[in-house]
Protein backbone atom coordinates (compact mmCIF):
# COMPACT_ATOMS: atom_id res chain seq x y z
CA UNK A 1 0.00 0.00 0.00
CA UNK A 2 1.39 3.33 -0.84
CA UNK A 3 1.83 6.22 2.01
CA UNK A 4 -1.85 8.34 1.75
CA UNK A 5 -3.96 4.67 1.83
CA UNK A 6 -1.75 4.08 4.84
CA UNK A 7 -2.81 7.60 6.62
CA UNK A 8 -6.52 6.81 5.45
CA UNK A 9 -6.65 3.40 6.54
CA UNK A 10 -5.06 4.36 10.01
CA UNK A 11 -7.31 7.34 10.36
CA UNK A 12 -10.56 4.82 9.70
CA UNK A 13 -9.39 2.46 12.00
CA UNK A 14 -9.09 4.87 15.04
CA UNK A 15 -12.59 6.15 13.99
CA UNK A 16 -14.18 3.12 14.31
CA UNK A 17 -12.21 1.96 17.62
CA UNK A 18 -13.08 5.37 18.98
CA UNK A 19 -17.00 4.61 17.79
CA UNK A 20 -16.87 1.28 19.19
CA UNK A 21 -15.57 2.99 22.95
CA UNK A 22 -18.33 5.13 23.54
CA UNK A 23 -21.23 3.04 21.77
CA UNK A 24 -20.33 0.13 24.12
CA UNK A 25 -19.93 2.69 27.68
CA UNK A 26 -23.07 3.95 26.46
CA UNK A 27 -25.05 0.43 26.60
CA UNK A 28 -23.31 -0.32 29.80
CA UNK A 29 -25.05 3.05 31.05
CA UNK A 30 -21.43 4.39 32.98
CA UNK A 31 -21.75 8.12 32.71
CA UNK A 32 -22.56 10.44 35.71
CA UNK A 33 -25.97 11.41 34.47
CA UNK A 34 -26.80 8.52 32.47
CA UNK A 35 -30.09 6.68 33.31
CA UNK A 36 -30.67 9.51 35.86
CA UNK A 37 -28.22 9.00 38.69
CA UNK A 38 -28.38 9.15 42.43
CA UNK A 39 -31.36 11.31 43.24
CA UNK A 40 -31.17 12.86 46.80
CA UNK A 41 -34.38 13.35 48.17
CA UNK A 42 -34.65 16.38 51.10
CA UNK A 43 -38.20 16.63 51.19
CA UNK A 44 -40.69 15.81 53.22
CA UNK A 45 -37.57 14.12 55.08
CA UNK A 46 -33.92 14.45 54.18
CA UNK A 47 -31.75 11.66 53.92
CA UNK A 48 -33.53 9.73 51.29
CA UNK A 49 -31.84 8.23 48.28
CA UNK A 50 -32.86 6.94 45.22
CA UNK A 51 -30.60 4.95 42.87
CA UNK A 52 -31.45 4.71 39.00
CA UNK A 53 -28.95 1.87 38.06
CA UNK A 54 -30.55 -0.66 40.62
CA UNK A 55 -33.97 -0.25 39.20
CA UNK A 56 -32.50 0.10 35.26
CA UNK A 57 -30.21 -3.07 35.80
CA UNK A 58 -33.10 -4.97 37.10
CA UNK A 59 -34.44 -4.48 33.34
CA UNK A 60 -37.00 -1.11 33.48
CA UNK A 61 -36.56 1.03 31.20
CA UNK A 62 -37.49 4.97 31.38
CA UNK A 63 -41.62 4.73 30.36
CA UNK A 64 -41.87 2.76 33.36
CA UNK A 65 -41.73 5.47 35.96
CA UNK A 66 -41.49 8.35 33.77
CA UNK A 67 -44.06 10.28 33.56
CA UNK A 68 -46.70 8.70 34.82
CA UNK A 69 -45.24 8.10 38.44
CA UNK A 70 -42.90 10.50 38.50
CA UNK A 71 -41.70 13.33 36.36
CA UNK A 72 -38.50 13.92 34.92
CA UNK A 73 -37.28 17.18 36.61
CA UNK A 74 -35.81 17.63 39.94
CA UNK A 75 -37.70 18.00 42.81
CA UNK A 76 -40.97 17.64 41.39
CA UNK A 77 -42.72 14.94 43.41
CA UNK A 78 -41.12 16.98 46.63
CA UNK A 79 -43.26 19.76 45.48
CA UNK A 80 -46.22 18.05 45.29
CA UNK A 81 -46.60 17.98 48.90
CA UNK A 82 -47.75 14.18 48.92
CA UNK A 83 -44.85 12.42 48.75
CA UNK A 84 -45.71 10.58 51.94
CA UNK A 85 -45.25 6.69 53.00
CA UNK A 86 -49.31 6.81 53.08
CA UNK A 87 -49.24 7.57 49.07
CA UNK A 88 -46.58 4.48 48.43
CA UNK A 89 -49.10 2.09 50.51
CA UNK A 90 -51.78 3.95 48.17
CA UNK A 91 -49.82 2.76 45.07
CA UNK A 92 -48.47 6.42 44.32
CA UNK A 93 -44.96 6.80 43.31
CA UNK A 94 -43.03 4.31 44.43
CA UNK A 95 -45.40 2.27 45.75
CA UNK A 96 -46.94 1.40 41.96
CA UNK A 97 -44.23 -1.34 42.41
CA UNK A 98 -42.92 -2.00 46.24
CA UNK A 99 -45.90 -3.41 47.30
CA UNK A 100 -44.70 -6.58 48.02
CA UNK A 101 -45.65 -8.35 45.46
CA UNK A 102 -43.87 -6.34 42.42
CA UNK A 103 -40.49 -5.35 44.72
CA UNK A 104 -39.97 -5.36 48.29
CA UNK A 105 -43.05 -3.80 50.18
CA UNK A 106 -42.53 0.38 50.62
CA UNK A 107 -42.95 -0.47 54.67
CA UNK A 108 -40.23 -2.91 55.11
CA UNK A 109 -36.26 -2.85 54.24
CA UNK A 110 -35.84 0.88 55.49
CA UNK A 111 -32.39 1.65 55.30
CA UNK A 112 -32.65 0.33 51.46
CA UNK A 113 -33.38 3.97 50.90
CA UNK A 114 -33.64 5.84 54.10
CA UNK A 115 -30.66 6.91 55.60
CA UNK A 116 -30.58 8.03 59.14
CA UNK A 117 -29.82 11.90 59.29
CA UNK A 118 -25.97 12.07 60.46
CA UNK A 119 -26.47 16.12 61.94
CA UNK A 120 -27.90 16.60 65.15
CA UNK A 121 -31.10 16.85 65.91
CA UNK A 122 -32.04 20.01 68.07
CA UNK A 123 -35.23 20.21 70.12
CA UNK A 124 -35.73 23.93 71.09
CA UNK A 125 -39.36 23.00 72.34
CA UNK A 126 -40.62 23.00 74.76
CA UNK A 127 -37.55 24.29 75.84
CA UNK A 128 -34.35 25.39 74.61
CA UNK A 129 -32.29 23.05 73.60
CA UNK A 130 -32.09 18.87 73.63
CA UNK A 131 -29.89 17.17 70.90
CA UNK A 132 -30.54 13.95 69.78
CA UNK A 133 -27.97 12.20 67.85
CA UNK A 134 -28.94 9.18 65.19
CA UNK A 135 -25.44 8.03 65.04
CA UNK A 136 -25.32 7.29 68.91
CA UNK A 137 -28.39 5.24 68.57
CA UNK A 138 -28.15 3.53 64.79
CA UNK A 139 -24.62 2.93 65.96
CA UNK A 140 -25.73 0.81 69.22
CA UNK A 141 -27.88 -2.08 66.63
CA UNK A 142 -31.27 -0.05 66.41
CA UNK A 143 -33.30 -0.06 63.34
CA UNK A 144 -35.51 2.78 61.91
CA UNK A 145 -38.34 0.92 62.97
CA UNK A 146 -37.09 0.78 66.79
CA UNK A 147 -38.39 4.36 67.08
CA UNK A 148 -40.29 5.09 63.45
CA UNK A 149 -41.98 2.07 63.45
CA UNK A 150 -44.30 1.73 66.49
CA UNK A 151 -45.19 5.47 66.27
CA UNK A 152 -43.27 6.78 69.07
CA UNK A 153 -41.54 9.33 66.79
CA UNK A 154 -42.77 10.63 63.17
CA UNK A 155 -40.02 11.43 61.42
CA UNK A 156 -41.08 14.47 59.38
CA UNK A 157 -38.61 17.20 61.03
CA UNK A 158 -40.30 18.83 64.29
CA UNK A 159 -43.26 16.53 64.64
CA UNK A 160 -42.25 15.84 68.65
CA UNK A 161 -41.94 19.61 69.06
CA UNK A 162 -44.93 20.22 67.80
CA UNK A 163 -47.22 17.97 70.41
CA UNK A 164 -47.97 19.55 73.56
CA UNK A 165 -47.00 16.37 75.02
CA UNK A 166 -43.59 16.27 74.31
CA UNK A 167 -42.72 16.48 78.33
CA UNK A 168 -40.60 14.54 80.77
CA UNK A 169 -44.05 13.33 82.02
CA UNK A 170 -44.35 11.75 79.08
CA UNK A 171 -41.13 10.10 78.98
CA UNK A 172 -41.97 8.41 82.66
CA UNK A 173 -44.89 7.26 81.22
CA UNK A 174 -43.14 5.30 78.21
CA UNK A 175 -43.49 7.93 75.47
CA UNK A 176 -41.12 9.00 72.81
CA UNK A 177 -37.23 8.60 74.47
CA UNK A 178 -39.05 7.30 77.63
CA UNK A 179 -39.43 3.93 75.79
CA UNK A 180 -36.47 2.95 75.91
CA UNK A 181 -35.27 5.67 78.62
CA UNK A 182 -36.58 3.92 81.52
CA UNK A 183 -33.78 2.27 83.50
CA UNK A 184 -33.65 -1.23 81.92
CA UNK A 185 -33.07 -0.88 78.23
CA UNK A 186 -31.25 2.56 78.64
CA UNK A 187 -30.64 5.12 81.27
CA UNK A 188 -33.24 6.70 83.01
CA UNK A 189 -34.71 9.48 81.41
CA UNK A 190 -34.54 11.23 84.84
CA UNK A 191 -30.50 10.64 85.03
CA UNK A 192 -27.48 11.69 83.53
CA UNK A 193 -30.14 15.18 82.19
CA UNK A 194 -27.34 17.39 81.00
CA UNK A 195 -26.74 14.28 77.99
CA UNK A 196 -29.55 15.58 75.94
CA UNK A 197 -30.22 19.12 77.34
CA UNK A 198 -27.52 21.33 76.37
CA UNK A 199 -29.55 24.15 77.64
CA UNK A 200 -29.40 27.50 75.97
CA UNK A 201 -25.44 27.86 76.11
CA UNK A 202 -25.26 24.59 73.89
CA UNK A 203 -27.28 25.80 71.41
CA UNK A 204 -25.61 29.31 71.78
CA UNK A 205 -22.27 27.46 70.84
CA UNK A 206 -23.60 25.41 67.96
CA UNK A 207 -25.60 28.48 66.63
CA UNK A 208 -23.77 31.93 67.69
CA UNK A 209 -25.40 34.03 70.87
CA UNK A 210 -28.15 36.14 69.06
CA UNK A 211 -27.85 39.67 69.39
CA UNK A 212 -28.32 41.61 72.71
CA UNK A 213 -31.40 43.73 71.88
CA UNK A 214 -30.95 47.23 72.83
CA UNK A 215 -32.07 48.04 76.66
CA UNK A 216 -34.92 45.80 78.07
CA UNK B 1 10.09 81.67 112.00
CA UNK B 2 12.11 81.99 108.83
CA UNK B 3 14.36 79.31 107.74
CA UNK B 4 16.66 81.83 107.08
CA UNK B 5 16.67 82.84 110.97
CA UNK B 6 16.36 79.63 111.78
CA UNK B 7 19.84 78.95 110.33
CA UNK B 8 21.44 81.36 111.94
CA UNK B 9 20.98 80.37 115.54
CA UNK B 10 23.72 78.31 117.15
CA UNK B 11 23.01 74.88 118.63
CA UNK B 12 23.16 75.56 122.02
CA UNK B 13 23.09 71.65 123.21
CA UNK B 14 20.89 69.28 124.44
CA UNK B 15 22.38 69.34 128.28
CA UNK B 16 21.17 73.05 128.22
CA UNK B 17 17.82 72.99 127.34
CA UNK B 18 15.32 74.03 129.95
CA UNK B 19 13.01 71.62 131.90
CA UNK B 20 10.54 73.24 130.89
CA UNK B 21 10.88 72.84 127.07
CA UNK B 22 11.43 69.47 127.58
CA UNK B 23 8.13 68.18 129.27
CA UNK B 24 6.14 70.48 127.28
CA UNK B 25 7.67 68.19 124.06
CA UNK B 26 7.51 65.50 125.98
CA UNK B 27 3.70 65.80 126.67
CA UNK B 28 3.11 66.50 122.71
CA UNK B 29 4.66 63.52 121.68
CA UNK B 30 2.23 61.48 124.43
CA UNK B 31 -0.26 63.25 123.12
CA UNK B 32 -0.06 62.33 119.80
CA UNK B 33 0.77 58.54 120.88
CA UNK B 34 -2.58 58.78 122.99
CA UNK B 35 -4.53 59.86 119.77
CA UNK B 36 -3.16 56.76 117.87
CA UNK B 37 -3.20 54.49 120.51
CA UNK B 38 -7.33 55.25 121.25
CA UNK B 39 -8.17 55.09 117.62
CA UNK B 40 -6.94 51.56 117.02
CA UNK B 41 -8.60 50.59 120.18
CA UNK B 42 -11.98 52.21 119.08
CA UNK B 43 -11.62 50.07 115.46
CA UNK B 44 -10.75 47.07 117.13
CA UNK B 45 -13.24 47.18 119.18
CA UNK B 46 -16.05 48.36 116.92
CA UNK B 47 -15.15 46.17 113.94
CA UNK B 48 -17.20 43.43 116.46
CA UNK B 49 -19.97 45.37 116.05
CA UNK B 50 -19.89 46.30 112.09
CA UNK B 51 -19.00 42.72 111.36
CA UNK B 52 -22.28 42.06 112.71
CA UNK B 53 -23.66 44.97 111.70
CA UNK B 54 -27.18 43.16 111.27
CA UNK B 55 -27.55 42.81 114.53
CA UNK B 56 -30.09 40.57 114.19
CA UNK B 57 -27.78 37.29 113.19
CA UNK B 58 -28.60 34.23 115.00
CA UNK B 59 -26.94 34.50 118.17
CA UNK B 60 -28.85 30.89 120.11
CA UNK B 61 -29.41 28.11 118.48
CA UNK B 62 -33.40 26.98 117.94
CA UNK B 63 -34.20 30.74 117.18
CA UNK B 64 -34.88 32.90 114.45
CA UNK B 65 -34.14 36.07 113.83
CA UNK B 66 -36.48 36.75 110.98
CA UNK B 67 -40.29 36.08 110.49
CA UNK B 68 -40.90 34.95 107.37
CA UNK B 69 -37.17 34.08 106.83
CA UNK B 70 -37.18 34.14 102.85
CA UNK B 71 -34.92 31.56 101.76
CA UNK B 72 -34.21 29.31 98.38
CA UNK B 73 -32.98 25.64 97.97
CA UNK B 74 -31.29 25.29 94.44
CA UNK B 75 -32.04 21.44 93.71
CA UNK B 76 -28.92 21.51 90.80
CA UNK B 77 -28.88 18.38 89.14
CA UNK B 78 -31.90 19.03 87.69
CA UNK B 79 -31.32 22.72 86.13
CA UNK B 80 -30.82 22.27 82.02
CA UNK B 81 -30.12 25.96 81.34
CA UNK B 82 -34.00 26.58 79.52
CA UNK B 83 -33.09 30.25 81.00
CA UNK B 84 -36.49 30.28 81.58
CA UNK B 85 -35.70 31.69 85.09
CA UNK B 86 -33.72 34.36 83.66
CA UNK B 87 -36.47 35.48 81.33
CA UNK B 88 -38.95 36.11 84.07
CA UNK B 89 -36.95 37.96 86.37
CA UNK B 90 -35.87 40.22 83.34
CA UNK B 91 -39.67 40.58 82.65
CA UNK B 92 -41.15 40.95 86.37
CA UNK B 93 -38.17 43.04 87.51
CA UNK B 94 -37.11 44.90 84.66
CA UNK B 95 -33.74 43.77 84.29
CA UNK B 96 -31.68 45.70 81.12
CA UNK B 97 -29.66 43.19 78.84
CA UNK B 98 -26.25 44.58 80.12
CA UNK B 99 -26.95 43.41 83.80
CA UNK B 100 -28.52 39.86 85.41
CA UNK B 101 -29.89 39.38 88.86
CA UNK B 102 -29.94 36.10 88.36
CA UNK B 103 -27.21 34.11 86.54
CA UNK B 104 -26.65 30.17 85.25
CA UNK B 105 -23.07 29.17 85.66
CA UNK B 106 -22.11 26.08 83.32
CA UNK B 107 -19.34 23.51 84.00
CA UNK B 108 -17.89 20.20 82.54
CA UNK B 109 -16.37 17.69 84.98
CA UNK B 110 -14.53 14.47 84.93
CA UNK B 111 -17.29 11.49 86.19
CA UNK B 112 -14.61 8.77 84.75
CA UNK B 113 -11.92 7.90 82.26
CA UNK B 114 -12.70 10.10 79.16
CA UNK B 115 -16.16 10.96 80.07
CA UNK B 116 -17.38 13.95 81.29
CA UNK B 117 -20.64 15.43 82.65
CA UNK B 118 -22.25 19.16 82.00
CA UNK B 119 -23.43 20.97 85.04
CA UNK B 120 -25.52 23.69 85.13
CA UNK B 121 -25.36 26.01 88.67
CA UNK B 122 -27.90 28.83 88.85
CA UNK B 123 -26.89 31.52 90.87
CA UNK B 124 -28.31 34.84 92.56
CA UNK B 125 -28.09 37.03 95.87
CA UNK B 126 -27.51 34.85 98.82
CA UNK B 127 -29.27 37.29 100.88
CA UNK B 128 -26.32 36.88 103.42
CA UNK B 129 -26.53 36.86 107.53
CA UNK B 130 -23.73 38.45 107.41
CA UNK B 131 -23.47 40.14 104.09
CA UNK B 132 -20.07 41.65 102.81
CA UNK B 133 -22.34 44.16 100.55
CA UNK B 134 -24.46 46.26 103.38
CA UNK B 135 -20.95 45.85 105.60
CA UNK B 136 -19.02 47.65 103.12
CA UNK B 137 -21.89 50.63 101.73
CA UNK B 138 -20.84 53.71 102.53
CA UNK B 139 -24.46 55.52 102.26
CA UNK B 140 -26.62 52.73 103.71
CA UNK B 141 -28.44 52.08 100.59
CA UNK B 142 -28.56 48.57 101.06
CA UNK B 143 -29.48 46.50 104.35
CA UNK B 144 -30.79 43.36 105.30
CA UNK B 145 -34.55 43.79 105.86
CA UNK B 146 -35.40 43.08 109.62
CA UNK B 147 -38.79 41.61 109.09
CA UNK B 148 -37.94 39.16 106.07
CA UNK B 149 -34.27 38.72 106.09
CA UNK B 150 -33.76 39.86 102.37
CA UNK B 151 -31.18 42.35 101.58
CA UNK B 152 -32.84 45.21 100.38
CA UNK B 153 -31.29 47.93 98.13
CA UNK B 154 -32.78 51.47 98.60
CA UNK B 155 -32.04 52.69 94.93
CA UNK B 156 -32.57 56.21 96.03
CA UNK B 157 -29.70 56.21 98.57
CA UNK B 158 -27.17 54.52 96.24
CA UNK B 159 -24.19 56.83 95.23
CA UNK B 160 -23.04 54.15 92.72
CA UNK B 161 -19.44 54.05 93.66
CA UNK B 162 -20.04 49.91 93.14
CA UNK B 163 -17.81 48.88 96.26
CA UNK B 164 -20.77 46.81 97.17
CA UNK B 165 -20.62 45.12 93.55
CA UNK B 166 -16.74 44.23 94.48
CA UNK B 167 -17.52 42.98 97.85
CA UNK B 168 -20.15 40.43 96.92
CA UNK B 169 -18.85 36.67 96.94
CA UNK B 170 -20.99 35.59 94.22
CA UNK B 171 -21.53 38.73 91.60
CA UNK B 172 -24.84 39.00 92.08
CA UNK B 173 -25.03 42.51 91.63
CA UNK B 174 -25.19 44.92 88.27
CA UNK B 175 -25.27 48.59 88.34
CA UNK B 176 -28.56 49.86 86.64
CA UNK B 177 -27.54 52.34 83.96
CA UNK B 178 -31.41 53.76 83.98
CA UNK B 179 -32.14 54.29 87.69
CA UNK B 180 -28.20 54.87 88.43
CA UNK B 181 -28.01 52.86 91.52
CA UNK B 182 -26.81 49.06 91.58
CA UNK B 183 -29.72 46.72 92.02
CA UNK B 184 -29.88 42.90 92.77
CA UNK B 185 -32.07 39.96 93.31
CA UNK B 186 -34.59 40.98 96.16
CA UNK B 187 -36.43 37.82 95.76
CA UNK B 188 -39.02 39.63 94.07
CA UNK B 189 -40.34 41.46 97.15
CA UNK B 190 -41.43 44.68 95.44
CA UNK B 191 -43.05 43.41 92.12
CA UNK B 192 -44.69 40.16 93.93
CA UNK B 193 -43.99 38.73 97.24
CA UNK B 194 -45.45 42.10 99.20
CA UNK B 195 -48.09 41.55 96.69
CA UNK B 196 -50.02 38.11 98.07
CA UNK B 197 -47.67 36.12 95.95
CA UNK B 198 -45.52 32.73 97.47
CA UNK B 199 -43.08 32.40 94.69
CA UNK B 200 -41.07 34.61 92.88
CA UNK B 201 -40.22 34.84 89.59
CA UNK B 202 -37.94 32.36 88.76
CA UNK B 203 -39.39 29.85 91.00
CA UNK B 204 -42.40 29.98 89.46
CA UNK B 205 -41.33 30.19 86.18
CA UNK B 206 -38.69 26.72 86.55
CA UNK B 207 -39.88 23.95 84.37
CA UNK B 208 -37.82 21.29 86.53
CA UNK B 209 -38.56 22.43 90.01
CA UNK B 210 -34.65 23.44 90.52
CA UNK B 211 -35.66 26.44 92.41
CA UNK B 212 -37.56 25.94 95.73
CA UNK B 213 -38.59 29.35 97.35
CA UNK B 214 -40.25 29.71 100.47
CA UNK B 215 -39.83 30.23 104.32
CA UNK B 216 -37.08 28.91 106.58
CA UNK B 217 -39.31 29.19 109.75
CA UNK B 218 -42.51 27.49 108.00
CA UNK B 219 -41.40 23.67 109.01
CA UNK B 220 -44.47 22.25 106.88
CA UNK B 221 -42.92 24.00 103.56
CA UNK B 222 -41.09 21.93 101.27
CA UNK B 223 -37.99 24.40 101.31
CA UNK B 224 -37.87 23.10 104.96
CA UNK B 225 -37.77 19.87 104.16
CA UNK B 226 -35.24 19.55 101.56
CA UNK B 227 -32.73 21.55 103.48
CA UNK B 228 -33.05 19.37 106.75
CA UNK B 229 -33.39 16.09 104.96
CA UNK B 230 -30.96 14.17 107.00
CA UNK B 231 -29.83 11.77 104.12
CA UNK B 232 -29.02 14.27 101.62
CA UNK B 233 -26.20 16.60 101.02
CA UNK B 234 -26.62 20.27 100.76
CA UNK B 235 -24.05 22.82 100.44
CA UNK B 236 -23.68 26.78 100.02
CA UNK B 237 -21.59 28.65 97.67
CA UNK B 238 -18.93 30.24 99.27
CA UNK B 239 -18.42 29.13 103.25
CA UNK B 240 -15.35 30.67 103.32
CA UNK B 241 -15.80 34.20 103.26
CA UNK B 242 -18.60 34.13 106.63
CA UNK B 243 -20.87 35.38 104.77
CA UNK B 244 -23.77 33.17 106.12
CA UNK B 245 -25.58 32.88 102.55
CA UNK B 246 -29.36 31.66 102.89
CA UNK B 247 -29.81 29.98 99.16
CA UNK B 248 -28.87 26.02 99.56
CA UNK B 249 -27.57 23.95 97.27
CA UNK B 250 -28.49 20.26 96.72
CA UNK B 251 -28.70 17.19 94.57
CA UNK B 252 -32.54 16.97 95.04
Amino acid sequence: MDHSKKKLLTIVCLCALTGLLVLSSQASGAGDDEGGGTITFTAPVKGVFFEHSVHTEAGLDCESCHDDLFAMEAGAAAAKGDFTMAAFAAGNYCGACHDGSTAFDANSQCSSCHHAPSETIIFTKPVKAVIFEHKTHVGQGLECDSCHGDGLFKMATGSAEAQPDFTMQALYDGKYCGACHDGATAFASNTRCTVCHIGVKGYNQMFGAPAQPPGH
Amino acid sequence: MKINELEKLKNEGAENLPSGERRRFLRFGLAVTGVFLGGTVLSLTSARKAMGVVGNAPTKAGGFPYKPHYSMVIRENRCIDCERCMEACVRTNHVPSYGSRTTILAGEREIGPNKTERKFMPVLCNHCNRPPCVRVCPTTATYKDKTTGIVMMDQKRCIGCKTCMAACPYNARYFNEEVRAVDKCNFCFDTRISRGETLTACAEACPAGVRIFGDLTDTDSELYKLIHAPEKKVWVLRPETGAMPNVFYTNG
